[in-house]
């Protein structure tokens, strides 16, 4: 069952008891990021919060750690809250697998009420305030940037929706960070080549689906819509910009629409990033809004970014886990059981694996690297046995305990790619990459002493559904 | 004109005000474009106690990396 817009999520997690509304006067700074950030740390199951009573402002309202959660994330795709993590894995993997599913077209939309096309000023038209105290200033953070291929521009496809860094940096100019490795920069490229502008989207306060999908790591030539449609199990709607061919989410609350400036590059940052670590004081570029339109009220969605884990790590890491998972099975269809690619984005990522001969999970590994996703990040790849579920911690820790050999299982590829905000990368973009056999060797590998595992008394499975319950 | 508590430069402006009257004002800086309100921390709004390792020297700004890579029509 697919949300019919942002309100209409917020609705369903006030429901299920996931949506905690802060009516007691915050002020912008440093309450608004400082409650979501001790939020996060209350566990995993927290709820959104709706600031709705903001110092200096008559009837502004804030959403943060709208999906901050496995409870709220299990309710992005209409699963009951308390889905355990692997269902909601498996889950996610068999909708990913309806990719493309059509989108649904609309004349007009619910942000079409309120229209500004003259003295636009971003700072009066948004609630925008500082998140982490080096920041560089305000930032959009959770918004989708809609662009689109102007050597193709017929491909739906190709049509790209990302979630970027953006700094408000003028009341109708923002600065953006396309990293070279993301779908816009192919796009900025070609509209700088050019010489023009490249028209720009970016729609604000969006339901979950579209959100879940821009954060996924798709080909280029895969929707992002299409992707929403498939995991929401319904035909995403969208409805078209008035500058330019660009499609844009039915149910934003918030919707500029501008062009990223060719070859103009500025002062940007540092912003707190999800490696825990500040990056900036380089030269971005730009985008100039000429129009924007919103909802009567609208409620502004922002997201706290800072050191793990915060709402980024649960909005990224099963459609991270997923696609990693769906590329090692091409390679490896009867072997691989789960991938958990949820560290930093996946820069630590978990495989499970049957093994069919020894030094079979090193080539697991090894093809984990040589993903697309793997080339920018994986830097550690812990490879467990099929009976350890990536998801349980203390369970890869028990297979790197007993069943990992330094001197056999450790293995570390010199300078690879990663990407360039991993901190520990030197040069910036360049690292070294291990991975870690925590698997039980099989023959012709027949060393250890692996002969006895344990087994559990029966009827174990039997107990622990009886168990559950009694306890319920 | 206000002084921008990162970079020091005496020219930044009022971008907005508060809704509700005499709240609070953002100012932003056309040097380093650093954004602040009023009403923030003095670890923010005060140069003097502007976190020393997030200062900006504007002298640095234009040899900032471009990133991404501007082609080489717009390199002057
Ligand atoms: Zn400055």
């Amino acid at each position: 069952m697919a949300y019919k817009d942002f309100r209409d999520f917020l609705a369903t997690l006030e429901k299920e008891g996931q949506l905690l509304t802060i009516n007691d006067e915050v002020k912008p700074e440093p309450d608004i990021a400082a409650a979501t950030k001790a939020m996060s740390k209350l566990g995993a199951e927290t709820p959104a919060m709706l600031f709705d009573n903001i110092y200096g402002y008559n009837d502004a309202k804030v959403a943060m750690n709208v999906m901050g959660s496995w409870p709220n994330h299990a309710l992005m795709m209409s699963l009951p809250k308390n889905t355990p993590l692997k269902d909601q894995f498996f889950e996610f993997a068999r909708r990913y697998d309806q990719f493309p599913m059509p989108v649904q077209r609309e004349e007009t939309a619910p942000f079409h009420e309120v229209e500004i096309t003259e003295n636009i000023n971003l700072f009066d038209i948004l609630p925008l305030f500082r998140l982490n105290q080096g920041d560089g200033g305000f930032y959009i953070d959770k918004a989708c940037v809609i662009s689109r291929d102007l050597d193709d521009p017929e491909h739906f496809g190709k049509q790209n929706v990302g979630i970027y860094r953006m700094q408000v940096k003028g009341k109708d100019r923002l600065g953006i960070q396309p990293v070279p490795q993301h779908d816009i920069a192919i796009h900025l490229r070609q509209a700088e080549e050019r010489g023009e502008n490249l028209p720009v989207v970016i729609a604000l306060g969006n339901e979950p689906a579209i959100t879940t999908a821009a954060a996924t790591p798709l080909h280029y030539d895969q929707s992002e819509y299409e992707m929403a449609g498939a995991i929401q199990g319904e035909p995403y709607r969208i409805v078209k910009a008035k500058d330019s061919d660009l499609d844009i989410p039915w149910g934003a609350e918030v919707v500029l629409e501008g062009e990223l400036l060719a070859g103009v590059r500025e002062f940007e940052g540092p912003f707190g990033e999800f490696t825990g670590h500040y990056s900036g004081g380089r030269s971005m570029p730009v985008i100039k809004i000429n129009r924007v339109y919103h909802r009567q009220n609208p409620i502004f969605e922002h997201l706290y970014i800072g050191m793990p884990w915060t709402e980024t790590d649960y909005m990224i890491g099963i459609n991270t886990s997923v696609p990693l998972y769906q590329q090692l099975k091409e390679a490896f269809p009867n072997e691989i059981q789960a991938v958990n690619a949820m560290y930093t984005h996946g820069l630590v990522a978990i495989i499970s694996t049957k093994r069919r001969y020894g030094g079979f999970a090193k080539a697991v590994g090894m093809r984990a690297l040589t993903t697309p996703h793997g080339l920018g990040y994986c830097k550690l790849v812990i490879v467990v046995d099929e009976d350890v579920d990536p998801f349980n911690l203390p369970q890869v820790m028990w297979a790197l305990s007993t069943k990992m050999h330094p001197k056999h299982d450790a293995v570390i590829i010199p300078d690879l790619s990663v990407l360039a905000l991993d901190p520990g990368s030197s040069p910036s973009g360049i690292t070294h990459k291990m991975v870690l056999d925590a698997t039980t060797p099989v023959a012709p590998e027949t060393r250890g002493h692996y002969s006895q595992p344990l087994d559990s008394p029966l009827n174990v499975e039997k107990w622990e559904q009886r168990l559950r319950e009694l306890l319920r | 004109m206000h002084t921008c508590p990162r970079c020091e430069s005496k020219k930044a402006e009022v971008v907005s005000k508060s809704p509700v009257e005499g709240a609070w004002e953002v100012y932003m800086c056309p040097v380093c474009i650093f954004t602040w309100r009023s009403i923030e921390p003095e670890t923010i709004t005060n140069p003097e106690k502007y976190n020393r390792a997030f200062k900006v020297n504007p002298a640095d700004i234009p040899f900032a990396e471009n990133v991404p890579a501007l082609p080489a029509k717009y390199i002057k």
